[in-house]
C-alpha cells in the first residue's frame, strides 16, 4: 500500500463518461464514492469494484478501480470470490434494487452470516429503469408501471429491515439530498470491518414517481444522528427501519459495536493452523493415487 | 451545498482564495458534464449554454489562480475538493435531458443564487478583514453572474408550455 500518496477524488474518476439519464441521482452516488474513496487513501489498483446488471451498475466503470459490471444479480457471489482470491483487495459490490432484492436476492443472507469485509451499495430507485420501468422488489404497492397499468398488488421488500433481521453488522442509508452525508457512510461502511450495506435512495427522473424525486425525499428526510439514534442499538434500528417508503432517515443505523471476525480473518486463521501439517502443493496429487 | 473541515469564520486569505478556486473548478467541471449529458442526447442548444458557463467558470477561476499566485506564489494548498461539496456546481438533480435553453439558464440562475447565499452566510463571522473583502466581492460577482444570466433569460422567447418530456417515447408495450 502506497500510504504516502494523497488521493483526490478526481483520481477515482475514469474517462468513461456516464450514460446515465441527466438529473439521475446515481451521477450524486458516484461522486459521492469517489470522495468516500479518495478519503481512505487506497489506490485505484487497490480496488476491485463488481456490480451486477442495470443503469446503476455501470457504476464500476466510471472508477479508476478494477471493475466488473457481471451479471445480473451476482455482484455480490462475484465479489466474495475476489475478495478470497486477493483478501488484501479493498472490494465494493453496487447494483439496484431490482438486481440486489429480487434476482440477487438469495445472495443476501448468505453474505451477512458469511460476513465478509466487502461493501455493497444499493441504488433504490424503485423501478427498473434500464428495462425501461417495470415493477421492482421495492416499488410500492398500487404503483402503476408498463407492466402494471392497474396497479401492484405486491407489498415492496424492506431492504433495511431484511438487512437488519440478517444480522449485518452495518446497515445504513442515504441519499442524493445530502452529498456530504452519503460520502461519509460509504466512507464509513467501507472502513467496517465486515460486510456492510448502504441503501441509497436515488431517484430515477425518468421511471420515477414525483414522490420518490428529490424535492420530495428532502422533504420526508430525517437525519439519524439528530433524532438522537445509537447507531449501537439494533433494536432500535429496526424500529426506524420499519418507516422505510413513509420515512426517509438517513445516516447509520446500525453498526455492530463489537464486529465479529471476518470469514477471511477465519480462513486466514484456518490456513495457517493447518499448514504446518498440510501437503506440499506440488504432492496433493499423490492424495489421489493408490500406492 | 456544504463544507467540511474548513472554519470559514478564522480561514485565512491564502485559503480562501483556494477555497473559492476550487468552488469554480467544481462548477466548471460540473457544467461540463450537463453539457455531455445534453450532448448524449442531441440537446445542442443546452449543451452550447453549459460550455458557455464552462467557459465563464474556467475565466473566473483563472483570474482567482493568478491573485493567489501574485501574493503567495506557491504556497502548499491546505483547502482540497473533498472539502466542498456543490457550492456553485448546479445541483446533478438539475439536468433533464430535454431541457430548453431556458430551463438550462435557470438550472445555472439557480446556482448563481446558491453560491452568493454562500458566500452572504459566511459573511459575518468572518474575522479576517481581507478575507471578509474577498469574500464580498465573490458574493458581489455572483449577483453580477445572476444578472448576466437574468439578461440572456429575457431575450429568451418564452417556453411553449408543452413539456418536451411529452415526446419522449413511452416503454414500448409489455
Amino acid at each position: 500500500m502506497s500510504a504516502t500518496i494523497e488521493y483526490t477524488p478526481k483520481d477515482y474518476k475514469s474517462d468513461l463518461k456516464p450514460i446515465w439519464c441527466p438529473g439521475c441521482g446515481d451521477f450524486s452516488v458516484v461522486q459521492a464514492i469517489y470522495r468516500a474513496l479518495a478519503a481512505i487513501g487506497r489506490p485505484p489498483h487497490e480496488i476491485a469494484f463488481i456490480s451486477g446488471i442495470g443503469c446503476s451498475s455501470r457504476i464500476p466503470g466510471y472508477t479508476t478501480a478494477y471493475g466488473f459490471n457481471s451479471v445480473h444479480g451476482r455482484s455480490l457471489p462475484i465479489a466474495q470470490g475476489i475478495k478470497l482470491a486477493n483478501p488484501d483487495l479493498l472490494v465494493l459490490a453496487a447494483g439496484g434494487d431490482g438486481d440486489g432484492f429480487s434476482i440477487g436476492g438469495g445472495h443476501l443472507p448468505h453474505m451477512v452470516r458469511r460476513n465478509m469485509d466487502i461493501a455493497y451499495i444499493v441504488m433504490d430507485n424503485q423501478i427498473y429503469g434500464l428495462t425501461k420501468g417495470q415493477l421492482s422488489p421495492t416499488s410500492q404497492k398500487g404503483r402503476s408501471t408498463c407492466t402494471s397499468r392497474h396497479g401492484s398488488l405486491e407489498a415492496p421488500v424492506n431492504p433495511l429491515l431484511y438487512m437488519l433481521a440478517y444480522g449485518a453488522g452495518f446497515v445504513a442509508q442515504a441519499c442524493p439530498t445530502d452529498l456530504a452525508g452519503m460520502a461519509a457512510i460509504i466512507e464509513a461502511a467501507i472502513r467496517y470491518p465486515g460486510f456492510a450495506f448502504v441503501n441509497i435512495q436515488s431517484p430515477c427522473v425518468t421511471y420515477g414517481e414525483e414522490s420518490q424525486q428529490l424535492k420530495s425525499l428532502k422533504a420526508i428526510s430525517e437525519n439519524l444522528e439528530t433524532i438522537g439514534h445509537n447507531p449501537a442499538d439494533r433494536l432500535a434500528a429496526m424500529d426506524l427501519a420499519q418507516d422505510y417508503g413513509d420515512k426517509l432517515h438517513l445516516g447509520v443505523f446500525y453498526r455492530n459495536p463489537e464486529p465479529p471476525p471476518t470469514y477471511g480473518d477465519l480462513v486466514k486463521e484456518r490456513q495457517e493452523r493447518l499448514a504446518k501439517d498440510a501437503i506440499p502443493r506440488e504432492n496433493i496429487l499423490d492424495l489421489f493415487i493408490k500406492k | 451545498m456544504a463544507i467540511q473541515g474548513i472554519d470559514l469564520a478564522r480561514q485565512s486569505l491564502l485559503d480562501a482564495l483556494d477555497l473559492a478556486i476550487l468552488v469554480e473548478e467544481e462548477a466548471q467541471e460540473r457544467y461540463g458534464e450537463f453539457a455531455d449529458q445534453m450532448d448524449q442526447y442531441r440537446n445542442a442548444d443546452a449543451a452550447r449554454f453549459f460550455r458557455h458557463m464552462v467557459e465563464n467558470e474556467a475565466k473566473h477561476g483563472e483570474e482567482l489562480s493568478s491573485r493567489r499566485e501574485q501574493r503567495f506564489g506557491d504556497a502548499p494548498r491546505k483547502v482540497t475538493r473533498a472539502m466542498i461539496f456543490d457550492i456553485e456546481a448546479p445541483d446533478y438533480d438539475a439536468a433533464r435531458a430535454f431541457m430548453t435553453p431556458r430551463q438550462a439558464m435557470e438550472a445555472a440562475l439557480a446556482s448563481e443564487l446558491k453560491a452568493r447565499d454562500f458566500f452572504e452566510a459566511a459573511l459575518p463571522s468572518i474575522q479576517d478583514a481581507e478575507v471578509r473583502e474577498l469574500f464580498q466581492e465573490l458574493r458581489d460577482e455572483e449577483v453580477q453572474h445572476q444578472a448576466l444570466v437574468q439578461a440572456e433569460l429575457a431575450k429568451l422567447p418564452p417556453d411553449s408550455g408543452i413539456s418536451p418530456e411529452a415526446f419522449v417515447d413511452e416503454p414500448a408495450a409489455q
